[in-house]
């Protein structure tokens, strides 16, 4: 391992040759929020280190990654090279159901013009408050309204949730209220129409990843019977 | 230049420390961790998920999960 060949391969991807066996591989992508993660792939810590050592004095500071809280053997990899963690995302399991729901609005499936108006509106409030910074990846593309459910007060669309149809676990991937229309249990509504939804194409459980500091989220999927099965820390090298 | 040996397999089960025990379609089963990649787009793996396991060239009981397919 130690005579591993470390070859930048294009401007993002980095490999590790051994015997001209590929041994480990490096990525770096840009996030539309103008953060530059990291991830490396190394059989070994050794060629971990020295794919990492090419890579780092390359790249602008600062960087990131994401590490299932659980894997203790390349969290201790990332924290040797300085890494620490910035925040926590819960990985929750829903048990979907029929749930009830007594919020006046009207949940249906969005239509593609209505439901990027919302989009832009929610996305500007984001970026006026607390930043993409602090939302998953996920939150970005993936514009297709057939994965969308909206919620409607008279004829504005004020809510939206995504879900990703993963048959035997959907992913509910984003929910999101104007902050105008907040605390009227919009969210729950939403909510309850998708994990009703799931629960009668089949699927026992949806999936969801829920920061640590969004109490308020953590609150709302835990009200449907949620529980916390892992976590992904988000690391920073600043 | 290889890449190195990838087979389809299936998840049998969900282990400590994000480790993943993986049946290949030889039968042989293995323990994978996921990829990079498919950490950064946040895809998780469950038990009966057919996936892609690429083997661990110096131990071939190690691999990692490098694609999830649509089951």
């Amino acid at each position: 391992m130690q005579s591993a060949e470390i070859t930048r391969v294009s401007e993002r991807h980095w490999h590790a040759l051994d015997d001209d066996q590929v041994v480990g591989r490096g990525e770096v992508w840009r996030r539309p929020d103008g953060r530059s993660f990291l991830s490396i792939d190394a059989w070994h810590g050794t060629v971990f280190d020295r794919l990492a050592g090419a890579m780092l004095p390359t790249l602008p500071k600062p960087l990131y990654t994401v590490v299932d809280e659980d894997d203790l053997d390349l969290l201790s990899q990332w924290e040797r090279l300085g890494f620490g963690p910035r925040r926590r995302e819960w990985e929750l399991v829903v048990p979907t159901g029929d749930f009830a729901s007594a919020a006046e609005v009207t949940i249906g499936p969005a239509e593609a013009g209505p439901l990027w108006e919302l989009d832009s509106s929610i996305r500007a409030e984001i970026d006026a408050t607390v930043g993409w910074h602090n939302m998953p990846a996920e939150v970005f593309g993936a514009h297709d309204p057939s994965r969308y459910t909206v919620a409607a007060v008279g004829d504005r669309c004020v809510g939206l949730v995504r879900v990703a149809p993963i048959p035997r676990r959907p992913r509910i991937g984003l929910i999101a209220v104007l902050s105008a229309h907040r605390r009227r249990g919009i969210g729950r509504a939403l909510l309850a129409a998708v994990l009703g939804a799931a629960h009668r194409a089949g699927a026992p459980f949806a999936g969801a990843e829920v920061n640590q500091a969004n109490t308020a989220a953590l609150a709302l999927f835990e009200s449907f019977g949620a529980r916390r099965e892992s976590s992904n820390l988000e690391l920073v090298l600043r | 230049m290889s890449s190195g040996i990838a087979i389809e397999g299936t998840v049998l089960e969900c282990l400590r420390n994000a480790t993943f025990r993986v049946e290949l379609t030889n039968g042989h089963q293995v323990l994978a961790h996921i990829s990079g990649k498919m950490r950064k787009n946040r895809i998780r793996v469950l038990p009966f998920d057919r996936v892609l396991v690429e083997l661990s060239p110096y131990d071939l009981t190690r691999g990692r999960i490098s694609f999830r397919y649509r089951n």
